[in-house]
This record gives structure tokens, sequence and C-alpha cells, in this order.
């Protein structure tokens, strides 16, 4: 039997204090979804208290009836009285999802119906920032993702405003805007030119996560190396070793000298110490001697131990 | 006994290693990948039909063969949920769901077996798009269309079948041998 916009507002009329004041919106026949004898909203947010008649005509009205509600990660099943009225209580509807609601009349007779809970507001920040670690001054090296989710950790479709603010050890901080799309606001960003830690902060309302990343010197720039020689034993020693924007590289970074003399060709990797690389080497003769760091070529040196440099 | 099993993927796939849009080709191709998968026990294993669309996905394009993982990972995910479902048994939900998708079918298989209900799903296979892949590469996020037949029933009694599509926003991210379902939510055609 069909329920009529008149019986709708009926049941509505019977509604009291905060479950009337939840249920008006559904009271126009659009938040309503009607299959049989069962009356349910279409759409419930999260955690929300409500009610679904349970209608005492035809056949259901003889006899106590069976109410099942099958959600996500819940299964609810009562026996009910028709003409009465099953609570859906605040944690039988937490997950997000579509929600099955069966009603079987004493005869076996069931009438089904969906209703889809949709997340509560967000509360929950789930951040993500890629890599840990990276070179100053690099293009799109910086990606930041977050997903938001309401109390209930169900993810919040409903498009809304990430803010990420970006707060480098050096120099001001700025932010970058991103809408959620299903759920999910991202962005990619240049890392800074100062190395050092750099503060990235997702702010939705009032819901903040905050994560660190390390930049660090990017490749050496206008590598130089200048020579002393001692007899048969040349020490050769780089200027400090920045990057282009003037960062130290950090102790360890691996430097290699490359000398090329009689003897053949050898090769010493040292590490920077202090700031500098510093390795000596055996000369016979006259020696072509050349540095690198990285992808980075330095300048080159001829040397002759007997002959001066 | 041996099985063999099909799943079929349309992955259309964005050249890897091209992050500026100008110079990103959306090259979109079909792999119908066959997948040989050995049966423990004598019973055959059917997996669903999951057709994979990854086009213009962002912020990273997806690379082959982890279209063919997730789709396969997919389908056996879809296999073992129905399985659950029906039988009551959870031992192998591990498999395939982590984190809030995995706690939530537990909960939800645990009260189902206490209500005495369980449901019978016939699977006709899901069209699966790729609406976001984390550039780290840790989390993919997916839109299923599948066409599921569901069935509930109390004891042996028939309540209700629902032949509609169904649709799901999926939340997948990579372990170490496999893409494991983070989340799954139904939502509303509406919605979708």
């Amino acid at each position: 039997m069909k329920r009529t916009t008149r019986s709708n507002f009926a049941f509505c009329k019977r509604l009291t204090g905060s479950v009337l004041l939840f249920a008006l919106p559904w009271c126009a026949s659009p938040g309503w979804a009607q299959a049989g004898k069962l009356l349910v909203p279409t759409t419930v947010g999260a955690g929300q208290t409500f009610s679904i008649p349970v209608v005492g005509s035809g056949q259901a009205g003889s006899g106590q009836a069976t109410f099942y509600l099958l959600g996500p990660d819940h299964v609810v099943k009562r026996h009910v009285s028709p003409g009465s009225e099953v609570q859906i209580q605040s944690s039988d509807v937490r997950s997000a999802g579509l929600y099955q609601v069966i009603l079987c009349d004493s005869k076996s007779s069931c009438t089904s119906a969906t209703f889809e809970v949709k997340a509560a507001p967000p509360a929950h920040l789930s951040f993500f920032l890629h890599p840990s670690r990276v070179p100053v001054s690099t293009r799109d090296s910086i990606d930041a993702t977050a997903f938001v989710f309401d109390q209930y950790f169900n993810l919040v479709w409903a498009p809304a405003v990430v803010d990420f603010r970006i707060t480098p050890a050096s120099g001001t901080g700025f932010s970058r805007r991103g809408t959620t799309r299903n759920g999910v606001a991202w962005m990619r960003m240049d890392s800074t030119p100062h190395e050092g830690s750099v503060r990235v902060t997702a702010v939705l309302g009032n819901v903040e996560e905050a994560r660190v990343i390390q930049q660090v010197a990017a490749e050496a720039c206008a590598l130089r190396m200048k020579t002393v020689a001692s007899g048969n034993r040349v020490t050769l020693e780089t200027d400090p070793v920045r990057d282009c924007s003037g960062n130290t590289l950090p102790d360890g970074t691996i430097v290699s000298f490359t000398k090329i003399d009689k003897l053949g060709k050898s090769t010493v990797d040292t590490p920077i110490k202090k700031g500098i690389a510093r390795v000596q080497f055996s000369v016979h003769g006259r020696a072509q001697i050349s540095v690198a760091c990285g992808v980075v070529l330095g300048n080159e040196v001829a040397v002759a131990v007997n002959g001066g440099l | 006994m041996k099985s063999l099993v099909a799943v079929s993927l349309a992955l259309k796939k964005v050249k890897p290693g091209l992050f500026k849009p100008r110079f990103v080709k959306a090259a979109s191709f079909v792999i119908a990948a066959c997948v040989l998968a050995i049966a423990q026990s004598s019973a055959p294993i059917h997996l669903p039909q999951v057709h994979l669309d990854a086009d213009g996905l962002n912020p990273r394009p997806i690379e082959q063969l982890t279209g063919t993982t997730v789709a396969h990972h997919y389908a056996l995910a879809w296999r073992d949920l129905a399985a659950a479902l029906e039988s009551g048994r959870t031992e192998g939900l591990g498999e395939e769901f982590v984190g809030f998708a995995h706690d939530r079918l537990m909960r939800r298989i645990g009260e189902q077996e206490q209500a005495g209900v369980h449901v019978r799903i016939v699977d006709h296979g899901h069209n699966l798009k790729a609406v976001f892949y984390s550039s780290d590469g840790t989390a993919m996020q997916l839109l299923d269309q599948a066409q599921l037949e569901i069935q509930t029933f109390d004891g042996n009694k028939l309540l209700d079948t629902q032949n509609a599509p169904h649709q799901y926003i999926v939340l997948m991210t990579p372990g170490a041998d496999r893409w494991y379902i983070r989340d799954l939510e139904e939502v509303s055609a509406k919605s979708f």
C-alpha cells in the first residue's frame, strides 16, 4: 500500500523534539524514500538519531514484524509492532555508506528500502608530505596530500578547502589552497632556496595536521680546488663546497679527485669535512687532476712535481 | 586443482615520468591479462571481472604493472568479501583488506552471524575508475561501478534481492606484495 503525502504529514506531526528537527527536511517528499510499507530518509548524517515508522496497515498490521538494518559495519534485527517506530540510534549509523532496511511482516512478506549515511563534518586530516628530504630550489619537488575524515573516520566527500601553510626555517612563510575532490586535497610545490627544516601544516577549519621535511643543499655549484705541492706529493683542497643558492653541502658528501699521470688513472673519493674536501696524491712527472661532486665537474689542474705547476 | 582465472584489465595509462601537463600524453590502451591462480583447495576459484580505467590520473600516472596488480587484488578482495558475507568466515579478509575497511567488515560479519543473517553476492563485474594516485605511490583512490546481485537471507529464508548497479568509493594502499583495500564505501548513484 502506498503512503500518501497526507500520511507523511501525519507522521511528521507525530515527531517531537530533536527527532522532529532532524526529520523536518525529510518531510518534504524528495527527502523520503518510500518502498511499500517502509518510509526511510534518503540521506542521514553519520551518527544522527532518527526513527523509521512501521506502518500498521494491510498484512503488516497483523502480528509482529521483523525489522532488519544492514549497514557497512552493523546489523540490527528487531521484532517490532506495526504502528510503532523503530528508533535508529547514533551508534547504528556511524559508518558512511548505503544502508538496507528490510521489514518482514508475520506472513513473511518483506519490503526493503535503502538510505545513505553521509559523513559528518570534517574532524580528522590524514596528511602525507613527500619526500622527507628534498634538495633546495627544486621544481615541483614537494607533494602534500590530505585525506579528510569525519569523527567516525568516514571519508568526507563534500568539497572542502584545505589550507597548506608552509613555514621555512628561514624566510617568510606562505600558503597554498587545495579543494578536496572525493575527500582528497593535494598540492605540489617547489622547494625553497634555503636549507633547513620546512614545516607544512594542513588546516581545515579548526583541524590541523603538521609535517616537517628537511631541505638539503642541492648539487654543488662552481666547484673549485687548489693545489699545494710538496716533494712528489700534491695536496688538493676544494673551496667550501656550496650549491647555487649558497648552501653548504653537508659533511659526508663525496667528492672525487681523478689523477692521470704516466702511471695511469687513479681516483680518490673523499667525503666533505667541515665544508671542504681534501686529498693527497703522489705524482710522478706531469699529471692532470680533476675534481667532481655528483654530476658536477669542477676545475682541472696540471701538476708537474719536478717541473713546477 | 589448478584453475584458470581470467582478469581482464582495461588500463588507460599515462606515460611514466612525465609530470608536466604539457608533456603528458594520455595514451589509452587495453590490456587483457590472464592470471593463473593456483587453487589451494579442490574448489575452483572464480574471480569477478574487473576493468580498470586510469585515464588522466593525477598527480601521478599509473604504471602498467601497478594497474594489473590493483585490478587483480581488487578482484580477489571482492571474491573474499562475497565468501565472507555468505559464510560468516572472516579468515581470508586480512589478505586483501586493512585498516577501516577490514575493521568494518569484521564487525559487519560478526553482527550478521549474531543476527542469523547472511548475504549472497552474485558478482557480474566491476568498472573501476582510478581518480587519484598519490605522487609517492602510497595511496590510490578509485570509483567502482559494480554489477551485483545481492541476496539477503535470514537463515534459509530469502528476505530481499537487489539487482541494481552499486557504486563504491575505494581507497587502496600498497603492501609488500599486493594492494590492499583500506576503505570501501558504498554511495548512492546520485552521489557518484
